[in-house]
């Protein structure tokens, strides 16, 4: 009885701290949340309750405005078939060509210093972003879709995760039974290692895509053609400027055909920015909600070894 | 007849087994070979790009063709007006936000830690790790919208309470806080996965060892907890601080505007300005290049004292 009753009582000290803890987190959490929130709100709002500020807690008027505004933007919308087409052919490129060097680096060969010190050097030296502007113009990169696809194709630091991840979790055991076999390092790599590698392959398509998606720099420095740009260098225009009658609001009201339409359009824009971070950052919040119990391990085992 | 036979077997093993370990090693090569490419267009060839660190480009010389200047570049860097203004921008806005954003992911993961229920634990994970999908410029243009003097909510709290509406992006002494609140924000909750990762991995055997002896949970994060994470945190220190002078241009070209360049005039974006926006490519450069070195310095100084302190290193 007495044994039972000190098992579940936990000193006064300790109930005081959880009491506490409970409390921080809860606002912590609403800290978060809250600016999510207002944001999901206030794309579903009328223009007037937003910028009046009566949109705090529920939708108010609903009305779905600003996301016609959105998709009838056809820049937006091509813009946004851009990012997906960079996001997924630059993250596939990526995550293939660094796996394959990750695991050159688990094996022995002859030069393997050279090659690890060549990679590492570049995490703490780099020529900066002018060198590098005139290096990819001169190579004929300039204003090309292939930049935007290969460039900082290979993250050193991603490629160190991923070889110390294959160096721990596949054992050197199925290489040498391979090598009895008769296997070359690439049956080896094709056979055993990838199929062994799908934490890291999670890991690395996130990183990897996550920087990829919300990258805005690149484009700015070296696509020209409207036509090529990404989704977030154009949501720049619309969302980093000061909003006092400013190009993000021309940028709606453009489409529009007459005075009336005008007036109309810079209302809609208002609603309209809120709608377009919905547009943008949905699909990659929804998409890391349900993916997170496959990768967020892998991110853990990455970055205890790395 | 034997002593001639026999090295030339053993030569014959050798140049086979040279040939078995080439014919293995070659494959290493062609894998590895994509990433060296790579490595070396992106990251290799502009080093090859800072001799113009020291030259007067001209496009129409090219990068060998342009004349030699010395340490002109340099010279005029340091000795001009604003050099103080850039370089101290930006070491403070570093310099705060690793106050700030260093330690708070190591206490959020401790607080996280201290969860009993492992629903909570995990419900509370997938909540804070949400922020770090949203882009730079998504978090900006939520500041300028949030914060709008005339349309944004902050401001309207402000006035209902009597207050005076704030020009948010436009005031100089706002810059920093806002810069380092939204990355805390955004990456605070990401950032607690090392540590996390390092807490869960110690053996449950101490904590039971410590509740025997009456240890509160204070006492525990103290004398378990903290001592765990803090070879990694040394570690991660030291990562930070190769980057006092490093540059966030991406978000701070953002939240630049024409009010706040006083404090938000950062090395980063004015090399991006002036180098791209004004072709000043050499005189650039050259900033580019001294910044760097001194990172590199940085880097590993702090990394030879840990050796020295705490046998806590990168190499």
């Amino acid at each position: 009885m007495q044994t039972q009753k000190r098992k579940v009582q936990k000193p006064l000290g300790d109930r005081i701290f959880d009491i506490c803890n409970l409390i921080f987190w809860i606002i912590f959490l609403i800290i978060i949340i809250y600016p999510l929130w207002l944001i999901i709100i206030a794309s579903v709002s009328d223009p007037d309750a937003v910028i009046s500020g009566e949109v705090l807690l529920w939708p108010k008027d609903f009305s779905m405005m600003g996301y016609e505004a959105v998709f009838q933007h056809q820049e937006l919308l091509r813009s946004y078939a851009n990012s997906i087409f960079y996001t997924l052919a630059g993250t596939a490129l990526s995550v293939v060509v660094t796996l394959m060097a990750a695991y050159s680096l688990t094996r022995k060969f002859a030069g393997k210093a050279f090659v690890n010190m060549y990679f590492v050097f570049t995490m703490f030296f780099t020529g900066g972003l002018i060198p590098q502007f005139l290096m990819n113009r001169s190579l004929g990169l300039y204003n090309t879709v292939l930049l935007m696809i290969i460039i900082n194709c290979v993250s050193v630091w991603n490629l160190m995760v991923a070889r110390t991840y294959i160096s721990t979790n596949i054992p050197d055991d199925l290489y040498e039974a391979a090598m009895i076999d008769g296997a070359d390092h690439i049956t080896y790599f094709v056979k055993v290692v990838l199929p062994l590698s799908g934490m890291i392959v999670a890991v690395l398509c996130v990183y990897y895509g996550v920087s990829r998606w919300n990258d805005y720099f690149t484009a700015l420095v070296y696509i020209r053609d409207r036509t090529k740009l990404p989704l977030q260098t154009v949501l720049r225009e619309i969302l980093a400027t000061l909003t006092t009658s400013t190009s993000s609001d021309s940028f709606f009201s453009a489409y529009a055909d007459n005075i009336q339409g005008m007036t109309e359009a810079i209302r809609k824009a208002e609603v309209a920015k809120y709608c377009c971070i919905v547009v943008s950052t949905g699909p990659a919040v929804i998409l890391y909600v349900f993916m997170q119990k496959y990768f967020v391990k892998g991110v853990m085992i990455g970055s205890l070894k790395g | 007849m034997q002593t001639k036979t026999a090295p030339a077997v053993k030569r014959g093993t050798w140049t086979q087994r040279f040939r078995r370990a080439f014919k293995n090693d070659w494959q290493i090569y062609l894998l590895l070979l994509p990433a060296m490419i790579m490595v070396f267009i992106f990251c290799y060839l502009p080093l090859y790009g800072i001799q113009i660190a020291f030259k007067d480009y001209k496009a129409v010389l090219g990068i060998t063709g342009s004349p030699w200047v010395g340490l002109k570049n340099f010279t005029d860097f340091f000795g001009a007006y604003y050099f103080k203004r850039l370089l101290s921008n930006t070491f403070l806005l570093n310099l705060y936000n690793l106050l700030w954003g260093f330690p708070i992911p190591i206490l959020l993961a401790i607080l996280l830690n201290q969860f009993e229920r492992e629903r909570f634990k995990k419900f509370t994970q997938t909540i804070i790790y949400v922020p770090h999908f949203i882009s730079t410029v998504v978090m900006a243009g939520m500041l300028y919208l949030f914060l709008s003097p005339t349309n944004g909510m902050v401001n309207h709290l402000i006035t209902s309470l009597g207050g005076e509406s704030i020009y948010f992006m436009v005031e100089p002494g706002w810059f920093r806080t806002l810069f380092i609140a939204t990355d805390i924000w955004q990456h605070a909750g990401w950032n607690t996965i090392l540590y996390i990762a390092t807490l869960t991995g110690i053996d449950p055997g101490l904590y039971e060892a410590a509740t025997i002896d009456g240890a509160s949970k204070l006492q525990k994060i103290l004398h378990i907890e903290i001592p765990h994470l803090l070879p990694i945190a040394v570690m991660m220190l030291i990562l930070n601080c190769g980057s006092l002078l490093a540059s966030n241009t991406d978000k701070a070209l953002l939240m630049q505007t024409s009010g706040n360049m006083a404090t938000s005039d950062i090395i980063g974006v004015y090399v991006y300005q002036m180098g791209l926006g004004k072709a000043q490519f050499s005189y650039t450069t050259a900033i580019g290049l001294s910044i760097n070195v001194i990172n590199f310095v940085t880097i590993m100084a702090v990394n030879w004292i840990s050796r020295k302190l705490s046998s806590t290193s990168l190499f």
